[in-house]
């Protein structure tokens, strides 16, 4: 598949065409050198800053994997982005572009404080973590559904309905905790704090790091079994790779795209589900540090494979200690963070277009 | 309340629901001509906080208010532009070009902002004159029709005029025929010997410069200060409107005004301490909008190819 062709001199014929097949190996260098040039970005960015780049990286480093502390501050940021990676992972296999883990994120955390109002404090922990995990599943299960649905019966595009459902959610949540979810003893819109019994254990002990990074790498096991190893994953990848071509093998195209949806909104429920009872504790406006957007990247970095996803979301959740350590020690504005994620996203696909071309010489005669 | 206040509230809310249309539908027409051309750019939200910013610093710096306009014009092409280069030329996937350019805008304008207002607190952010509204002779006299139509900002009739504009070059000229087909057959277009790629990169660089645009009014016109993403989802509004109003400039205009009506209801309300629920309004559009998505499939006029990348030598 050429895309472009170049006339050089009058025989010979240059050709920039599409790779029949990228190697693993060529998808890591794109991968390395979209790192490499956004940290030369980064380090542009806190130069103009006025800020020692040498003193910024030192800080950065020591911030995230410094000592026990730094590194479970960084697996703990970490933990949502890596339930949205996987979430974003699952939708991009069946070649669905969701961009609805952020809505669905939130979902998730309101099934999880929802059930919790309740059943109130009656449920010792060992029933009623199990249930707000599930609640979780389930509000974020449903609020992925619904794209897939509109998709499957009316084709309507799953990428405007996730983002209108991002919105829908963010001020249905607003509404919410207005007036009726509202703390009625806080000035502040938020809900009450949970009961002590549906909060995660700490997995240090003295530490933020809570199980629900444990959750999310049992998580990244079964969604790599999930695609690989039972029917439904099969049918996902297959119609995410040729849709005419699992029709005609006789599978249902609605049926997956529901699935996939669901399935997707399910798991980025499930960082809704952990970040609450594991962190804050009770339901904010500003839970989410787009938290779902940041998935995309991951799954994108992660080549879409659990095994690449847990390294990307790690690496995440360290610029995101990294960062803030930065601008403890030299000042530079957290907001450095965001820009480099978008950096990173566009070298990635550039990096990608050098990697699936290549320039090849064709016959002049032909 | 009496009738006199009654009549001041809705001529004040009716002349907000314009003013607070006129960004979304710089962006919303911008878009409609990228994705006319089969882009779908979701890039409009970081185009617009670019311009909003570029247009406060440059106005902030030089004190000219049009200077700023034009450099917003100018960032918000130049993304339009690269998203172009990317997605027409590079063909790689509109969608996450567009999320990257988001995360990228977002991030950097946040970035760009405390850097050159580093002594700046929260609690009094640097603010400029805004532009004056410019109140039509005549008939900004006529009583409340006046205030509400013939007393907006210059920005605003631009917008205004750019409606009946847009529907004349798509649909009354052989450009717009073009451009149309681009976004429903590309390869038939391309076969009549027509540089689709160009084509694209002028439409979705002019799409860039209207979300900059809009991005200038809220910062030059509506409120003269910036704020780290005073934006506030008003580009991904834009590219609601755009599926709100069937992808046709005439109800797009109606989908911007629900909005601004929305935006201008909840603000009304803020100022005269009314309390309602204002949160469930403000969601209420986009709602709206998966509801016409859904109903308006059997008449849609989403451009056919729209979002597929168009690579001359596949079939």
């Amino acid at each position: 598949m050429a895309v472009q062709q170049l006339r050089k001199s009058a025989g010979a014929r240059w050709k920039i065409e599409r790779r029949p097949d990228v190697s693993t190996g060529r998808q890591f260098v794109a991968i390395l050198l979209a790192l490499g040039v956004s940290f030369v970005v980064s380090a542009v960015l806190i130069a103009v800053a006025g800020a020692s780049v040498g003193r910024a990286a030192v800080a950065a480093l020591h911030g995230a994997f410094g000592d026990l502390r730094a590194i479970a501050e960084t697996l703990l940021q970490a933990t949502p982005i890596l339930f949205t990676g996987l979430a974003v992972t699952v939708a991009f296999r069946a070649r669905l572009f969701s961009i609805g883990a952020e809505g669905q994120f939130f979902a998730g955390a309101m099934g999880a404080v929802w059930v919790c109002m309740l059943v109130g404090d009656r449920l010792p922990s060992a029933v009623l973590i199990p249930l707000v995990v599930v609640a979780g599943l389930v509000g974020g299960g449903i609020w992925g559904a619904i794209p897939g649905l509109l998709k499957a019966k009316y084709d309507a595009s799953e990428i405007i309905v996730t983002v209108m459902l991002n919105f829908v959610i963010f001020f249905f949540l607003a509404f919410l905790l207005g007036d009726a979810w509202r703390d009625p003893s806080s000035f502040y819109y938020q809900t009450p704090r949970m009961p002590a019994a549906a909060q995660f254990p700490e997995l240090i002990p003295g530490m933020r790091l809570h199980w629900g990074f444990v959750l999310a790498l049992a998580c990244a096991a079964m969604v790599y079994v999930f695609l690989w190893k039972t029917a439904w994953g099969y049918e996902i990848r297959a119609v995410g790779i040729n849709a005419e071509a699992a029709r005609y093998k006789g599978i249902s195209i609605p049926k997956v795209t529901v699935v996939a949806m669901a399935v997707s909104g399910a798991i980025a429920g499930l960082a809704g589900a952990s970040e609450v009872p594991g962190l804050h504790q009770r339901l904010v406006l500003d839970l989410s540090s787009g938290f779902g957007f940041t998935g995309i990247i991951i799954a994108m970095l992660g080549r879409l494979h659990p095994l690449g996803v847990v390294p990307a979301a790690i690496l995440f959740g360290a610029s995101v200690t990294g960062i803030s350590a930065m601008q403890i020690a030299v000042n530079v504005p957290v907001a450095i963070n965001q820009a480099i994620q978008g950096v990173i996203l566009i070298f990635l696909l550039m990096a990608d277009v050098l990697v699936r071309y290549r320039v090849r010489r064709t016959n002049p005669r032909v | 309340m009496s009738s006199l206040w009654e009549a001041a509230f809705i001529t004040s809310l009716l002349a907000g629901m314009l003013r607070m249309a006129t960004p979304i539908l710089f962006a919303a027409l911008g878009e409609l001509i990228a994705e006319r051309a089969g882009i779908l750019n979701l890039g409009v939200e970081g185009m617009m906080l670019t311009g909003a910013l570029t247009g406060f610093l440059v106005a902030h710096a030089t004190g000219s208010l049009w200077l700023g306009t034009v450099s917003a014009l100018a960032t918000g092409g130049l993304l339009g532009l690269f998203m172009a280069f990317m997605a027409a030329q590079l063909k790689v996937d509109q969608i996450l070009v567009g999320l990257a350019l988001n995360l990228l805008a977002v991030g950097g304008t946040t970035y760009a902002y405390r850097l050159a207002f580093k002594d700046v607190g929260a609690k009094n952010p640097s603010t400029i004159a805004t532009f004056e509204t410019l109140n039509i002779p005549l008939l900004s006299k006529i009583p409340f029709i006046g205030e509400v139509l013939f007393s907006q900002h210059l920005l605003t009739y631009i917008a205004l005029v750019l409606v009946p504009a847009t529907y004349f070059l798509l649909y009354r000229t052989k450009y717009g025929l073009e451009l149309r087909g681009i976004g429903d057959n590309p390869r038939a277009v391309d076969m009549r010997g027509i540089n689709n790629i160009r084509r694209q990169v002028l439409a979705v660089t002019f799409g860039g410069m209207m979300a900059g645009l809009g991005g200038a009014f809220l910062t030059l016109a509506a409120t003269g200060l910036f704020v780290p993403e005073v934006s506030a989802g008003r580009g991904w509004i834009a590219i609601a409107v755009v599926i709100f109003g069937n992808w046709r400039p005439q109800w797009i205009l109606i989908g911007a005004l629900l909005f601004g009506l929305v935006e201008s209801i909840q603000l009304s309300l803020q100022a005269v301490g009314v309390k309602v629920a204002h949160e469930f309004l403000l969601g209420l559009p986009y709602l709206l909008t998966i509801v016409a998505l859904v109903f308006n499939r059997s008449r849609s006029q989403s451009p056919l190819a729209l979002g597929i990348p168009y690579h001359r030598e596949s079939r």
